[in-house]
């Protein structure tokens, strides 16, 4: 249960989130308030299946000729929903971190055999003195996956002054989701993305301490989910 | 017997080309009916039409039934993708306005489901002015500033029907259905 003046305050916002018409800032309240609110959470799945019950009353129209030829010859060109994509994982940055450590380590240990190449040295040096500009301590990236598997999009985690998330997302259905990042247990909605024509991208600044992070969940009020998978 | 839409999302996931066509030719009449009354022309309803399936083709294994009827998903679905194409077409000859009008009215429901008898009648329940704020914020997606300007009421007129028109078509729903929990 949330904070009851807060739950009335956003009680008119609700039926424009269900529908989809709020504006981003009116969107932002409501969804950071949702994410400690199970009451106005369940208000909003409510007057969100009676707006899409709306669509009901759609006439139906005789498709045109070939209409079902055409979308399964699309589908067919696709790739296969039971062959997933590879998929990075949050240890897409870890051979560079396993650089950057190794290069340290041959610095301080002087006679040491390093047997990493000269272009991975060259990396672990630029990985190092990105995280140094910025007082860095970690930066990793993880694919976002439907739960079909494909990969949908990419986060990147930094942790640093300030930490910050950025998620973009290259192919889901259009609508807006809630960005819902775990950490230390917890779990909060940290920002909304759009999707417009498959895509979308935001970036937002995290609290200290919110790192490491367990996970990353894009959710869209009709139930569509990306998430980040832990490696 | 009839296999059921979402058995036919479980298959459309798994890759079987038999479900994804019977899911296709089982809804398309009413996925292009959606995408037709909201961008107006019959190449755009058809790209429209077509984006929706594929789309819910590649997110099949996503669905939860728990969170609504499949037949509903699609037409989401099909509503967000002729929605993006409203807003980068804005030559294309749609007044939505005038088809709210006429999807509330429903003088003619031979062209409708049998599942949306409850929410036609709901519909036609409620105030008109509410109703038809309700459809062009659900089905069209225009904002309450955008039903403010056309109709000429203030902004916080528009908020107000779009919000009371909701709420009244869930008690008219819920006691249609006779248990207030079934929405789900």
């Amino acid at each position: 249960m949330g904070d009851r003046t807060q739950c009335a305050e956003l009680a008119e916002l609700l039926a424009e989130v269900a529908t989809g018409v709020a504006s981003g800032p009116d969107r932002a309240r409501v969804l950071r308030h949702l994410s400690a609110c199970d009451d106005c959470r369940r208000e909003l799945d409510d007057l969100t299946q009676v707006a899409d019950e709306v669509l009901l009353i759609t006439p139906e129209r005789e498709s045109p000729a070939g209409f079902e030829g055409a979308v399964l010859d699309r589908i067919a060109a696709l790739t296969p929903p039971a062959e997933p994509v590879a998929r990075r994982r949050w240890g897409f940055w870890r051979p560079v971190l396993y650089a950057a450590a190794a290069s340290i380590f041959a610095i301080a240990g002087a006679g040491v055999a390093w047997q990493a190449t000269s272009d991975e040295r060259e990396l672990a040096a630029a990985y190092q003195n990105t995280l140094d500009v910025a007082d860095g301590r970690y930066f990793s990236a993880v694919d976002l996956v439907g739960m079909d598997g494909m990969s949908a999009g990419t986060a990147f985690v930094y942790d640093g002054s300030p930490s910050w998330l950025f998620v973009v997302v290259r192919d889901a259905p259009a609508g807006t989701y809630d960005v819902i990042l775990t950490a230390g247990g917890r779990s909060a909605t940290v920002a909304t993305c759009t999707v417009d024509q498959s895509t979308c991208s935001v970036g937002v600044t995290l609290d200290p301490g919110t790192y490491p992070v367990d996970e990353v969940r894009l959710v869209s009020p009709d139930g569509t989910t990306l998430r980040s998978e832990q490696g | 017997m009839r296999v059921s839409d979402e058995a036919l999302l479980a298959g459309m996931a798994s890759g079987d080309a038999d479900a994804t066509a019977m899911f296709v030719r089982r809804h398309q009449a009413r996925v292009y009916g959606l995408a037709l009354t909201v961008v107006g022309t019959a190449a755009d309803a058809e790209e429209v039409a077509q984006e929706a399936f594929v789309r819910a083709w590649k997110h099949a294994g996503s669905f939860d039934p728990r969170r609504g009827r499949a037949s509903t998903w699609l037409l989401a679905i099909t509503r967000n993708v002729a929605i993006d194409v409203l807003r980068v077409r804005r030559d294309l000859p749609v007044d939505p306005y005038a088809m709210a009008e006429l999807l509330v009215a429903g003088t003619d429901d031979s062209d409708r489901r049998a599942d949306s008898d409850r929410i036609s009648a709901a519909l036609r329940s409620i105030p008109r002015e509410q109703a038809i704020a309700v459809v062009l914020a659900a089905y069209f997606g225009l904002t309450a500033q955008e039903v403010s300007e056309h109709q000429h009421i203030p902004l916080g007129t528009a908020k107000t029907r779009i919000r009371t028109g909701l709420a009244r078509l869930r008690s008219t729903l819920e006691v249609s259905r006779g248990r207030p929990d079934t929405m789900r």
